[in-house]
């Protein structure tokens, strides 16, 4: 056992503290302040230029009656429950299938991870060309096959929220296939060659084998993507802007209405901590359902 | 050790100090008798009009430099709410539309210039900026909607050029006839373009409605208007909705590329026009304007004042001024409303608030139409507001695109749309 000088001890501290108080401090300004105040202004009538009210419950009243959130909750639901699992499989079928010796992986591999880089602005523009109802390619290829009636995609309200979980998936699934890639790298090869020797085929050796060997990855990317779902913003900005009517609107873009467009700083950040507290306890369930399993 | 850390970390919190302290560097009226104010616009390569007003106010004081800053012109209003609540705005900032100014007013963001707008001689928009009976802003471009046409294509199609006697029935009527004309004279032009902002319809709608009004949360006035453009979409006469906002078409090229005979557009885009048709981003061709089409016939005709919409674009002070600068930033106010500054804005093809002091001017420039039927567009009409001066503007406003939205796509059908919209306006904002 060996024992620090109180000095050493001190001048250790004082150092890790300086290494970690750059972004510290970056992080406290420009984060926490924020989100601390965001729990006050939810409280109060704030309009921007100093004028606040304290209104107590106020917002959260008004936000039971107000329909328009229920839509924009409504819609946020519908968006996770098929962004998540989409993604997921995407994500996970296309890691499994270049996770192969094959010739060219690292071009397809970057293939698949390219439209998480590029500029959603643009990525939108041209989903939106290809959905077009009229002169799109995608019904022209729907109508080839003999679709009569293709849908309208971003034009109509049934549609809109499809075509936005389709552009939505396509452009995460290849990040989250870069970490179940590396998930994968960390099984060992040794279970795999026991599961041959035992016959195993490979649909065995997938599900008992590499998907109890991911979950730790799997998890976490469960835990991303539930939250990326219930804040998307950028991309339903850019594609629908909310519409056609409010088959979009979702509850990020209904904070940035209110907040920015309406100038109801206070309403808006009552959403905003709904919104934080949905967050937050779905993925504390999630916490929790996987120490079950673990343990 | 210790100190060497002590040493860092001063070093940091100097250098920060000294960053955020340059940040917040105001020039104001130095001792030498010359004063810089800062005025906020936007997109300055391609909007004149600022750097115009500043040149031309520093050739007349050349003790007052006018320094210009750039804002984003579809987020002017966010950055600029951002910017005044922090402190940072220019001594000048426009009023781009007529929906925020009751943020920045009520907000206590504008200075009172009464005296200067008691000064003006006419000024198209003052009453926009009036709030008990004190003046907060003065115009200085007052646009309105009207028609823009192109003769070569309604030629083509042998359809008769709108002379101001229109309704909308009869302005839909010849869109659907240009639509078959051009189609039998081969052209792929069709009637009518009309954008994608909700505007289109209904600024025309609350403005020649009797007895409509936004702030009442009934909004029956909407159904014929988007009646008669959905038929319009229908019968193939005018794009959808769906095809403009999914191929991020521009009214722009619609109408300066020659693929619609016919649009209503506020007055800006004969400038605009002007100078794509001289760089070539438009077709070179004749158009012309004529007055907006009509609720109904008593208000058609060259006998008439035709009812038609816009916001005025107006100035106003930030009350965060350098109290030294107030005087000259209300000379900057004054110059920019009067009949010196509209002739040069006329003079560039923007259509100034003033529209008396700069009709010769205008019709003076190259390319800008000159028959009668133009003059009377340009000179003659009742110009009401887009968005009504209040408290709830902006929140109905967002529902109203929301039903603009829903009804054009053929989402939700226009009744059902109207009820859906006047249960929003009273739930989530008239008795919230």
């Amino acid at each position: 056992m060996t024992t620090i000088p109180a000095a050493r001890r001190r001048r250790n501290t004082l150092l890790g503290w300086s290494f970690l108080l750059p972004n510290f401090i970056g992080f406290a300004l420009l984060t926490m302040v924020p989100v601390v105040l965001l729990f006050y202004y939810a409280f109060t009538s704030w309009d921007m230029f100093g004028g606040s009210e304290w209104t107590g419950l106020d917002n959260f009243q008004q936000m039971v009656r107000d329909a328009s959130f229920r839509t924009a909750l409504g819609n946020t639901l519908y968006y996770t429950v098929f962004h998540i699992p989409l993604t997921l499989l995407a994500a996970l079928g296309l890691a499994l299938l270049l996770n192969k010796r094959l010739r060219g992986v690292a071009f397809f591999r970057t293939v698949a991870f390219f439209p998480y880089i590029t500029s959603i602005v643009a990525v939108a523009q041209v989903w939106n060309m290809l959905f077009s109802p009229g002169y799109g390619p995608i019904n022209a290829v729907l109508r080839a096959v003999g679709v009569d009636n293709p849908p309208g995609w971003t034009t109509s309200a049934d549609w809109s929220m499809p075509a936005v979980i389709v552009v939505g998936t396509w452009r995460e699934m290849g990040y989250f296939m870069l970490i179940f890639l590396a998930g994968l790298q960390t099984v060992p090869g040794e279970l795999y060659e026991a599961a041959r020797v035992d016959g195993a085929n490979a649909w065995q050796r997938l599900r008992a084998v590499t998907l109890p060997c991911l979950r730790p990855t799997t998890f976490f990317v469960i835990v991303m993507l539930t939250i990326n779902s219930f804040k998307v913003f950028d991309l339903i900005l850019v594609m629908t802007n909310g519409g056609p009517g409010q088959s979009t609107l979702v509850l990020a873009q209904y904070i940035y209405r209110k907040g920015f467009e309406e100038n109801q700083f206070g309403y808006a950040s009552a959403v905003s901590v709904v919104l934080f507290g949905i967050c937050f306890l779905v993925t504390v369930v999630q916490f929790l359902v996987n120490r079950r399993r673990e343990a | 050790m210790n100190r060497s850390i002590t040493a860092v970390l001063g070093a940091a919190t100097v250098l920060s100090l000294a960053l955020t302290g340059c940040s917040s560097g105001d020039d104001g009226a130095g001792a030498d008798g010359k004063t810089t104010l800062t005025l906020a616009g936007w997109s300055l390569a391609t909007t004149p009009e600022f750097k115009l007003l500043a040149d031309g106010f520093h050739q007349k004081n050349p003790d007052v430099t006018v320094e210009l800053k750039e804002y984003d012109p579809k987020n002017y209003d966010t950055q600029m709410i951002a910017d005044l609540a922090a402190g940072k705005a220019p001594d000048i900032y426009v009023q781009k539309t007529l929906k925020n100014f009751y943020t920045y007013q009520s907000g206590k963001q504008l200075l009172d210039v009464s005296d200067v707008a008691a000064g003006l001689k006419s000024a198209n928009g003052l009453s926009s900026y009036q709030v008990d009976g004190k003046t907060f802003a003065v115009p200085y471009r007052g646009d309105s909607w009207v028609i823009y046409y192109n003769k070569a294509l309604f030629d083509q199609a042998k359809v008769k050029y709108p002379d101001g006697s229109w309704t909308w029935d009869d302005y839909a009527a010849a869109g659907k006839q240009l639509t078959t004309g051009l189609k039998t004279a081969g052209s792929k032009a069709l009637g009518i373009y009309e954008h994608v902002w909700q505007s289109t319809l209904q600024g025309f709608a609350l403005a020649q409605t009797p007895g409509a009004d936004l702030a009442s949360g009934n909004f029956g006035y909407l159904k014929p208007y988007y009646t008669r453009a959905l038929d319009l979409q229908k019968a193939g006469a005018q794009v959808g909705l769906g095809d403009a906002t999914t191929n991020n078409l521009t009214y722009q090229a619609q109408f300066g590329k020659q693929q619609a005979a016919m649009m209503t557009m506020g007055t800006w885009y004969i400038a605009t026009l002007l100078s794509q048709q001289k760089s070539g981003d438009a077709d070179t061709f004749e158009w012309g304007i004529a007055p907006a089409p009509q609720a109904d016939k008593s208000t058609t005709g060259t006998a008439a004042t035709p009812v038609t919409f816009a916001d005025p674009t107006g100035l106003g002070i930030n009350p965060k001024i350098d109290k030294g600068e107030i005087d000259a930033a209300k000379a900057f106010l004054s110059y920019a409303a009067g009949p010196d500054a509209a002739k040069a804005l006329a003079a560039i093809g923007i259509t100034p608030a003033n529209t008396d002091a700069a009709a010769d001017t205008i019709f003076a420039v190259k390319g800008v139409p000159t028959d009668a039927v133009a003059k009377f567009a340009f000179t003659k009409h009742d110009t009401k507001p887009e968005n009504p001066v209040g408290k709830y503007t902006a929140p109905l406003q967002n529902i109203l695109n929301d039903l603009h939205t829903a009804v054009l796509s053929g989402s939700k059908d226009i009744d059902a749309a109207i009820a859906e919209a006047q249960d929003r306006a009273k739930n989530e904002v008239l008795n919230k």
